[in-house]
C-alpha cells in the first residue's frame, strides 16, 4: 500500500492531485481512499488530502487518515508540518517556487525540489501544476501506464463537465510524466 | 462489478435510490449536505421526489407522511439537526412507520463542531426522543458497507416495521473510496400502505396485527431483532487476553491496530459491531472466557459505547473489567490505538466497569 500527502494552499488544486490519482486507483480496480482536510476558505488557508493505494485488489485499506506516510508533496512551506505523519525515509517532494531549499528537513528524508509552476507554465497550463505533481508521483512510483493515467484523467475531467481543458491537463501531465 | 471513487454522502444516497428510495425531505447540515444537494437532482431523475424542507421538525413529519402512503422515505441530518427529529422519531416508532434515518455525525454537545466525532451513539442507540422505543441502528466503517447497508435499510425497516438509522461518520461522508454499487431493485410489495380505500394503513395494521397491545407487540418484534440482526466483524477472539472493541472508522482503524499487536505478539482480539442497536451480544460468547480485559475505542469525549461493551461482556459472563479510550472529536490513528492497549496491558490504565 502507497500513503501519500498531497499539501499546500487552498487554490493550488492539492485535493485534485490526490483525486485524480484514487480515481484512477479505483478504475484500475484497486483499493483506494481519499482523506480530504481543508478550511471554510477556497482560495487561501491550509488545504491538504491524504490518499492510500492498495498494491493489489486484494489488499484492503484499514485506517484512511495521514499516518505513516511514503510520501509528502508540499507545495508551500507550512506543508512540511505533515513531516511529523511520514515515515522513516519518507520521500519528500517539495514545490521549488514556494518552499526554501535551506529548511532542516530529516537527515534520513529523501527531499526533491522540484519546480512545479514552472514546469506547468511550459506547456501554457500553470493552474496545471497540480496535475503535473500527480503525473510525477504516478510515475515515481510506477501505478499506471502512462497513457491509462492520461485516459483516467480525461474521464475524471469529463464527469465533471470540465473536458474542454483535457487537451491542457494532458499536457501537463505528459510534463509531470517526463521529471522522473 | 467496476469499483469506482466515491464520496460517501453521495455514495450512501445513490445506493439508497437503487434500493428504491423514492422520497426525501431534510434540512441542509454540514457535514451532511452532500446528500441532500444529491438527492436535489438524482430523485426528480428516477421519478422520486426531493423536498428541501422549512426545517428539521417539517421535514421529519413529511418523511413519516410520505411512508405512511408507501414510500420509501428518507431524510438525512447531522448535530443539532437530529436533535430537533427526535419527536418525529418518537411518533414514527410508536406508529410503526418505517423510513430511514442518516446520520453523518458531527462531533459535541450544543451547537458541536463541523469535526467528525460518534457522540451521537446514545442518542440513536436508546432511542434519543421520549417514550421507549429502539431504532435498527447500522454503524458503516467503510464505503462499501455504507452503500451495502443504506441498500438494505429499507428491506429491514419494512420487515420489522421500524426506523433505521445509519450512523455514519463526519469522516466517512466526506472522505472518498473505492466501491463497487449495486444494481437498481424492485421494493417488496407493502401491504400496509395507505391506497386511498380507507380499508388500510397504520391505524387498521395496529388493530388487526397488535391485536390491540400496541406495546407488547413492539416489545416482541424488539426481541425478534435482538435475536435476527447480529452483527460484526471479529478477529482473533478465541485465544485474546484481551478484545478491543470499536465502530464505524474508529473501528477500522482499531482493526489495523490490532492486526498489528498481533504481530508484535500481544494476544489481542476485536470486535468490530456492523451494527450498534441490537448490540451483538452474540460476538461476546465467542471470546475467550479467561480473556483479561476489554478495551473500548471510540470517537465520544466520555464514554458512551463502553457501556454496552460491559452489559454484553457481563450478559456472555465474561468478568473482566471494561476500559475506555475516548478520543473526542476527530478519530484516533493505527498507533494511538495501539499504544493505548500497550498500557492497558501494562496495568497503567484504570478500567471504567
Amino acid at each position: 500500500m502507497k500513503e501519500i500527502i498531497f499539501a499546500g494552499f487552498g487554490g493550488q488544486g492539492v485535493l485534485t492531485s490526490g483525486l485524480v490519482i484514487a480515481y484512477t486507483a479505483a478504475r484500475a480496480g484497486l483499493n483506494a481512499t481519499w482523506m480530504p482536510a481543508y478550511g471554510p476558505t477556497m482560495r487561501g488557508g491550509k488545504a491538504n488530502c491524504v490518499i492510500k493505494i492498495s498494491d493489489d485488489e486484494n489488499e484492503t485499506i484499514g485506517s484512511p487518515i495521514m499516518e505513516n506516510a511514503d510520501c509528502l508533496v508540499a507545495m508551500n512551506e507550512p506543508s512540511l508540518d505533515y513531516i511529523s505523519f511520514c515515515k522513516k525515509g519518507a520521500s519528500i517532494i517539495c514545490n521549488a517556487a514556494a518552499v526554501p531549499k535551506d529548511h532542516k528537513f530529516p537527515e534520513d528524508a529523501e527531499v526533491t525540489f522540484v519546480d512545479f509552476p514552472e514546469v506547468a507554465r511550459k506547456v501554457n497550463n500553470e493552474k496545471g501544476m497540480n496535475i503535473v505533481a500527480a503525473a510525477y508521483i504516478i510515475k515515481k512510483y510506477n501505478m499506471f501506464s502512462d497513457d491509462f493515467a492520461i485516459e483516467s484523467m480525461c474521464k475524471f475531467w469529463e464527469e465533471k463537465g470540465k473536458a474542454n481543458f483535457n487537451e491542457l491537463n494532458t499536457a501537463a501531465m505528459k510534463a509531470g510524466f517526463e521529471l522522473v | 462489478m467496476e469499483k469506482k471513487l466515491w464520496k460517501g454522502n453521495e455514495a450512501v444516497v445513490e445506493a439508497a435510490v437503487r434500493g428504491g428510495c423514492n422520497f426525501f425531505a431534510g434540512y441542509p447540515i454540514t457535514p451532511s449536505t452532500e446528500a441532500l444537494e444529491y438527492l436535489s437532482w438524482r430523485l426528480p431523475e428516477v421519478g422520486g421526489v426531493f423536498v428541501q424542507a422549512e426545517n428539521e421538525i417539517a421535514s421529519i413529519n413529511m418523511v413519516t407522511g410520505a411512508s405512511v402512503c408507501g414510500a420509501r422515505a428518507l431524510t438525512a441530518t447531522s448535530g443539532p439537526g437530529g436533535s430537533l427529529k427526535c419527536e418525529g422519531l418518537s411518533y414514527a416508532s410508536r406508529n410503526a412507520v418505517p423510513f430511514v434515518l442518516l446520520n453523518v455525525q458531527r462531533w459535541g454537545t450544543g451547537l458541536g463542531t463541523l469535526d467528525s466525532g460518534q457522540t451521537d451513539y446514545f442518542k440513536e442507540t436508546k432511542g434519543g426522543g421520549h417514550g421507549d422505543y429502539r431504532n435498527i441502528v447500522f454503524a458503516p466503517a467503510s464505503m462499501q458497507e455504507l452503500v451495502d447497508m443504506a441498500y438494505e435499510a429499507w428491506d429491514v425497516a419494512e420487515k420489522y416495521r421500524v426506523v433505521v438509522t445509519i450512523l455514519s461518520e463526519a469522516y466517512l461522508g466526506q472522505m472518498m473510496e473505492s466501491v463497487e454499487m449495486p444494481e437498481f431493485k424492485k421494493p417488496a410489495e407493502r401491504d400496509w400502505a395507505l391506497d386511498g380505500t380507507g380499508k388500510k394503513g397504520i391505524g387498521a395494521y395496529s388493530r388487526a396485527i397488535r391485536g390491540g397491545d400496541g406495546t407488547k407487540v413492539l416489545g416482541q418484534t424488539y426481541e425478534t431483532i435482538k435475536e435476527e440482526m447480529q452483527r460484526w466483524e471479529e478477529y482473533g477472539l478465541e485465544d485474546a487476553d484481551y478484545v478491543v472493541v470499536g465502530f464505524g472508522l474508529p473501528g477500522r482503524i482499531s482493526m489495523e491496530a490490532v492486526h498489528k499487536l498481533r504481530e508484535e505478539g500481544y494476544k489481542v482480539g476485536m470486535i468490530r459491531p456492523k451494527l450498534v442497536w441490537p448490540y451483538p451480544v452474540k460476538a461476546f460468547e465467542k471470546v475467550n472466557p479467561n480473556v483479561k480485559g476489554f478495551i473500548s475505542i471510540e470517537s465520544s469525549d466520555f464514554g458512551q459505547m463502553v457501556e454496552d461493551v460491559a452489559l454484553a461482556a457481563k450478559k456472555t459472563k465474561r468478568n473482566a473489567p471494561v476500559y475506555l479510550y475516548a478520543h473526542g472529536k476527530g478519530v484516533p490513528g493505527v498507533s494511538t490505538v495501539a499504544e493505548f492497549c500497550k498500557s492497558v496491558m501494562n496495568g497503567e490504565e484504570k478500567e471504567v466497569f
